[in-house]
């Protein structure tokens, strides 16, 4: 009987059904292909292992060296004296370090300022996302996004020349710099962060979802505001989360607009009263302040309480998404959930109802403390007021009382940029020449230019990415991609989270006495890089993980259904449609690095030099420094302000043109 | 004109054609939809039979790109005429889709929803009607212990029925369905089609199959696309056993689509 070993390679008689024999070569081949690709893929696994590593550890590392710094204050005034002194006066004699002022001054500008921007962002967000027809929102949608990049010196300049003006005039008060002005500030800033993500929470609803309400003879408000905003809330709520990490961390713009008197407003609800929040004393003082004296370590105390507040609002805000989520979100379609035993649920209910009535103690507390009994009773009355009204107008007009408003919104939002990206091109144009842009400053920044500011802060902001841009989507690639959801997973992302919230000029307080003090670095460009690096980490975790998570699971079982491993699953399957994801995270960190003063104040920058950085241990100037000198401190300047504004502005808004623009081009290919 | 016997027809299209863009989606269709009946639309795909079944509750209006003209009357009054409402519409001609579509919400909440919007807060009322149109979907023996919990949760027959109760909640005439099986396996489909025979008692039933034995199964009339085109409209005995065109034939003999 013939067999395949004896005739290699000839004809299988016909009827004969054995399979042709694999010889040994091929088989010993795949063998080693096989447990190469294996290979490979466990050092991928490692090095995104030790991304997001390293970003756990950074976090912990930053809190403990602040902790390190500021336990002496702790130890010599008493953590209770610290925080609940009524008087911060460090250059007094005697000295006195009570924050409690600019503890309450802070937690007003940002309530306020959230009460400006939620709504305002959100139903803009709704406008963009659900009303505007389509050519409208090709046009609004980007420009957005591009305001997103103005950076907050840029803000603080207008508030300081323009809105406080304003304030003064209008309200008939001696200086217009108060807790309105930082208010309105940092509503109108945290707007684009706001509207951006709630935008694209509210577009991912999917459109079976709309369809089946539709469907059922629901108007379109009735859809949007009962199915599809539900189902985008722990979306909108991160874009909360995100605006008030901006409106606490936000130091610059607060500094230069709220008059930095460190008291109490009296009555507690004067709007028109100065304030000096947590974020301003450490921009005003650090960089006056004698190492390692006693004012020094209360700077660092305040660095920790600002962290402890940014703390208690991401975990407030984590519960609080984790219940919706609970409530409203698909568990896994796939695995039917198993209804647990009655004592079980009724367990659960109760937990549940109990978080209600803990999230509703913990909310009319801080109504109670901020506003008094007022704004409480007012509270209550808007929404029984509402309630009353929901039942009994039809839903038609309803619809058009909501859409009104919403358009109210946008139209609000629009005319507020608007109003900012006027002023500072029609004032700044006429000063912006050849020279301005190319030549060194003189005369303080009277005349001259700003090239080496230019310079400098394209070195900063490509250093920083250089460096964070690796690091964050290899930690968001192991997050999403390697791991179970389990306690380690859960420590990461907390930790991320609080790393974003974390003001910026805290990293700056880290950058000055870790990189500037401690390692030697000096005030460089390199502990610039480094600092900016840390501040935009989590943003591109986020934003990464995020994109990668809305691929779905069919796509990935797909691949490895036909014997990719796990890499090549990600790399082919997964990275590429999230790219529009990954970019934006990146547009945003680009403007945030390139915008932001707080973190370069201490660690990188001098105001004036001749010169450009010879290395990378040389300080630099940079657009928002300069700005900020300039506007503050050197009267006469106003059209080297402008125009300097006007480049800041022109820069950074040309990256996140450009990160649009290829954003825009990658969206069309893909498409869940 | 198609003209189907002597039943009362509620729903009457006459000469509707449909654009997307540039590209026809629908030509010429005219044809009548008996009340009380099941009425299947079969085809080979992209015949536009899907797109016919949006048209009766306007739903392609979300669609942006999207023409007719002719007119489709319901009650012998033109739903695309300008004064008429698409929402009012919608609440009277209700849609199963073909993918499960429960909303990112509890179980009871889903089938609540509809008559919520349309101004019904009683809370008894609401439990007499969600407890009614899970029995009548054939649901509620299955959820009734759980109706607090996530819709996302159940398979994916039993979101489908969730879905037709959703729909009978608001009490429409019609309901139409768009390959309401396609997405489940054969136990859940027949469970629906027995559901499909008992609604056609109180209600006129348009369904958009792919299915020809479903076609056979559960409808009493048929009507045959092609290309955008309606060929041939008829009983669902004649046009199984004798159809008229020779595309019919081709199609229910299988020798193509």
């Amino acid at each position: 009987m013939k067999n395949g070993r004896d005739c290699p390679g000839g004809k299988q008689p016909p009827g004969n059904h054995s399979f042709p024999p694999v010889s040994d070569e091929t088989l010993a081949g795949s063998h080693e292909i096989l447990s190469r690709r294996h290979r490979r893929d466990r050092l991928i696994r490692a090095v995104w292992f030790a991304c997001a590593f390293f970003a756990v550890i950074i976090i912990f590392f930053i809190l403990a060296f602040l902790l390190f710094d500021a336990y002496p204050v702790f130890f010599e005034i008493g953590i209770w004296d610290f925080l609940t002194g009524m008087v911060w006066n460090p250059t007094g004699s005697p000295p006195a370090y009570g924050i409690y002022p600019l503890i309450v001054d802070s937690l007003l500008v940002t309530i306020l300022a959230m009460a400006i921007s939620i709504p305002l962002g959100v139903g803009s967000a709704i406008y963009i996302a659900e009303l505007a027809p389509s050519r409208v929102k090709a046009i609004v949608k980007p420009a957005v996004e591009l305001l997103a990049g103005i950076p907050s010196v840029v803000f603080g300049f207008f508030g300081l020349i323009v809105l406080t003006d304003w304030i003064r005039v209008n309200f008939d008060v001696p200086t217009g710099e108060t807790w309105l002005a930082g208010s309105i500030l940092l509503g109108v800033m945290a707007l684009p962060t706001i509207i951006s993500v709630s935008e694209d929470a509210i577009s991912s609803a999917p459109r079976e979802v709309r369809e089946g309400s539709f469907a059922l003879g629901a108007t379109h408000w009735q859809t949007i505001s009962r199915v599809v905003t539900p189902a985008a809330l722990s979306g909108i709520t991160a874009a909360i989360i995100l605006g008030i990490g901006r409106a606490v961390g936000e130091t610059m713009a607060v500094l230069m607009v709220t008059g930095n008197a460190a008291v109490i407003p009296d009555p507690i609800w004067n709007v028109l009263s100065p304030v000096r929040t947590l974020t301003g004393t450490l921009g005003i003082e650090m960089g006056e302040v004698a190492i390692g004296s006693t004012h020094y370590h209360a700077l660092f105390g305040i660095a920790v309480v600002l962290l402890g507040i940014t703390l208690a609002i991401n975990l407030f805000a984590t519960v609080i998404l984790a219940r919706i989520k609970e409530k409203h979100m698909a568990v896994n379609a796939c695995s039917p959930k198993k209804s647990g035993t009655g004592e079980k649920q009724w367990f659960a209910r109760y937990m549940q109802k109990y978080k209600n009535i803990l999230a509703g103690i913990v909310l009319g507390l801080v109504l109670l403390a901020v506003f008094g009994l007022m704004g409480l009773l007012a509270a209550l009355l808007g929404y029984s007021a509402f309630r009353l009204i929901q039942g009994r107008i039809s839903p038609k007009w309803t619809q058009r009382v909501a859409f009104s408003l919403i358009v109210f919104c946008i139209l609000s939002v629009l005319f507020a940029l608007g109003v900012i990206l006027y002023d500072i091109i029609a004032n700044g144009l006429p000063y912006l020449t050849w020279e301005f842009l190319t030549a060194p400053p003189s005369n303080l920044g009277r005349s001259g230019g700003i090239f080496p500011a230019i310079v400098g802060t394209m070195y900063l902001v490509a250093g920083a990415i250089a460096i964070a841009l690796p690091i964050g989507i290899g930690a968001a690639i192991y997050l999403t991609e390697y791991t179970r959801e389990g306690r380690a997973t859960k420590i990461i992302r907390t930790g991320t989270d609080l790393l974003n919230g974390t003001p910026s000029i805290v990293f700056g307080l880290f950058g000055f006495a870790f990189l500037v003090i401690y390692l030697g670095f000096g005030v460089s460009l390199i502990a610039g890089q480094i600092t900016l690096a840390l501040m935009v980490l989590p943003t591109i975790i986020r934003t990464t993980e995020e994109s990668l998570r809305t691929v779905p699971v069919s796509a990935r079982e797909g691949s490895l259904a036909l014997g990719a491993t796990k890499w090549q699953t990600i790399r082919k399957v997964i990275l590429p449609p999230s790219v529009p994801g990954i970019v934006t995270g990146t547009i945003l960190s680009i403007g945030r690095a390139a915008g932001e003063t707080a973190p370069i104040l201490f660690t990188a920058v001098v105001f004036s030099t001749r010169f450009l950085p010879d290395s990378l241990f040389d300080p630099v100037m940079a657009l928002p420094y300069h700005l900020y000198i300039l506007a503050t401190n050197v009267p006469g300047a106003k059209g080297q302000q402008y125009a300097t504004a006007l480049v800041l502005l022109g820069l950074v808004v040309a990256f996140y043109a450009l990160a649009i623009w290829i954003r825009h081009r990658s969206a069309a290919a893909c498409k869940w | 004109m198609v003209n189907l016997m002597s039943e009362q027809s509620i729903i009457r299209t006459s000469n509707l054609n449909l654009w997307y863009g540039e590209k026809t989606a629908l030509k010429d269709i005219s044809m009548e939809v008996p009340d009380r009946r099941v009425t299947a639309l079969i085809g080979p795909s992209g015949c536009g039979k899907s797109t016919l079944i949006r048209c009766f509750n306007r739903m392609n209006d979300l669609v942006d790109i999207c023409r007719i003209t002719g007119r489709i009357d319901f009650h012998g009054n033109n739903i695309y005429a300008k004064e008429s409402d698409p929402v009012e519409i919608r609440r009277k001609i209700g849609m199963v889709f073909q993918k499960p579509n429960p909303f990112p919400k509890s179980i009871y909440e889903n089938v609540a929803y509809g008559p919520r919007i349309h101004g019904m807060n009683d809370k008894k009322r609401l439990d007499e009607i969600v407890e009614k149109s899970l029995r009548n979907a054939a649901l509620w023996e299955e959820v009734k212990e759980r109706l607090q919990d996530s819709a996302m949760g159940l398979s994916g027959g039993q979101q489908q029925r969730l879905c037709i109760a959703r729909t009978l909640a608001v009490e429409p005439e019609v309901i139409l369905m768009d390959e309401p099986c396609s997405a489940l396996d054969p136990i859940a489909t027949s469970k629906i089609e027995t559901l499909i025979n008992d609604l056609k008692k109180q209600y006129c039933v348009i369904i958009v199959t792919h299915n020809m034995q479903q076609a056979a199964r559960v409808s009493d009339y048929t009507g045959f696309m092609y290309l955008g085109e309606m060929i041939e409209c008829g009983t669902t005995t004649q046009i199984f056993e004798h159809p008229k065109e020779e595309l019919t034939e081709n199609y229910i003999t299988g020798r193509f689509g």
